[in-house]
């Protein structure tokens, strides 16, 4: 488990990805745009598979692929 | 020419105490669920430590009727020798924390790291102890001498074991195994929120088949104080992924409302009698055990 919400954050987001092109604002972590939730799907467990991460899915529909 | 050599009783002495002393080192150097120092080389390290740290004990008492008190002042040094073990086992660990399942933390190292400078003491104090013991009884049969010196060497090992045996979570708490849930890619264990980092199909599948997971319930209000520390809840979590392995997934969340705290994980074994014998055999760190006859003590008439 990570450190507590006071502590200094040990994670990192790798990749976000979504289908909504209007969620996509920038920042350090990839960003990628699926055309349908299977796609979105594959994508997500295809980068977590190869960075060795977790995927989260959000209650909006996206993923986020982390490292904790 | 003779006088340059110990006498017979000396050598007895010092043979004895050294003896006696490393023995209690090695009565408390155990390969024990923990698995520390579970290397053959972290046992020599130990043996050979305490041999010295007994020899240093042993020697103090002649040196002192040879009027030579400059000679004691060595003890300083050997104080200062259990300091670099200390360090030394603290930076060992430390390295070691990325290769280990889980974290260890470092309130668990710090405090394993002293429980290794305490138990060289243990050598020192009971050589010394026995040899005190053997000097002051200093009778003509020479095993009668030896005997009283191993006697009290074993009461002093028995008293200093009694002394530094800490305690466990399950002498503050009550561990029950729980229900892991997960709903979507949310992980739930008896209806506390633990992790939604289950985002894919094999995740929640593995944890929904394989998971585990334990609660610990502390028995008074107070020992939160102790069990929702995180380096506690690090340390526990630690022993269980050691114990047990880890296939995927270790977690630890804590309840804000009833203090209660939780530990899951998928373990390689799925034991749950082990899983709860290691959250209970955990120890509770030094640095988060609160005394509360300390709190109220009003030594300077503080009002």
């Amino acid at each position: 488990m990570g450190r507590e919400a006071t502590m200094k954050p040990d994670y990192e987001i790798l990749a976000y990805i979504t289908m909504n092109s209007k969620r996509v604002l920038g920042g350090k972590a990839q960003a990628l745009l699926a055309k349908n939730e299977e796609e979105q799907r594959i994508i997500a467990q295809d980068i977590a598979k190869a960075l060795k991460a977790d995927t989260v899915k959000l209650k909006c529909g996206d993923y986020m692929v982390i490292r904790v | 020419m003779n006088t340059e050599f110990l006498s017979q009783q000396n050598i007895v002495l010092i043979t004895t105490a050294v003896i006696t002393g490393t023995s209690a080192r090695l009565l408390v150097l155990k390969q024990d669920y923990r698995q520390y120092p579970s290397y053959p080389n972290g046992y020599l390290i130990h043996i050979v430590t305490a041999i010295i740290a007994a020899f240093l004990g042993a020697v103090a008492i002649p040196a002192l009727l040879t009027k030579n008190f400059v000679a004691v002042t060595f003890l300083s040094l050997a104080i200062q020798q259990f300091r670099d073990i200390r360090k030394m086992e603290r930076d060992s660990l430390k390295d070691l924390e990325n290769t280990e399942y889980t974290y260890r933390g470092n309130a668990y190292i710090d405090g394993i790291a002293k429980t290794f400078e305490s138990r060289n003491y243990f050598a020192l104090v009971v050589s010394f102890l026995t040899a005190l013991t053997i000097q002051l009884l200093n009778y003509k049969i020479i095993w009668v001498n030896v005997v009283s010196g191993v006697i009290a060497g074993a009461i002093s090992t028995y008293l200093l074991k009694r002394f530094s045996k800490g305690k466990t979570i399950g002498d503050i708490a009550d561990v029950e195994m729980a229900e892991v849930q997960v709903k979507g890619s949310e992980l739930y264990v008896n209806d506390i929120y633990v992790s939604n980092l289950l985002g894919s199909e094999n995740a929640s599948k593995m944890y929904q088949e394989e998971g585990i997971a334990a609660i610990i319930y502390p028995r008074e209000e107070h020992f939160r104080i102790t069990l929702d520390n995180f380096g506690q809840r690090q340390a526990a979590l630690f022993e269980t992924t050691r114990a047990m392995g880890v296939k995927r997934y270790s977690f630890t969340r804590k309840d804000y409302k009833q203090g209660r705290v939780v530990i899951t994980l998928v373990p390689i074994i799925k034991d749950t009698d082990a899983f709860i014998e290691a959250i209970k055999k955990t120890p509770l760190l030094e640095n988060v055990k609160k005394s509360h006859s300390v709190m109220e003590t009003n030594l300077i008439g503080r009002e």
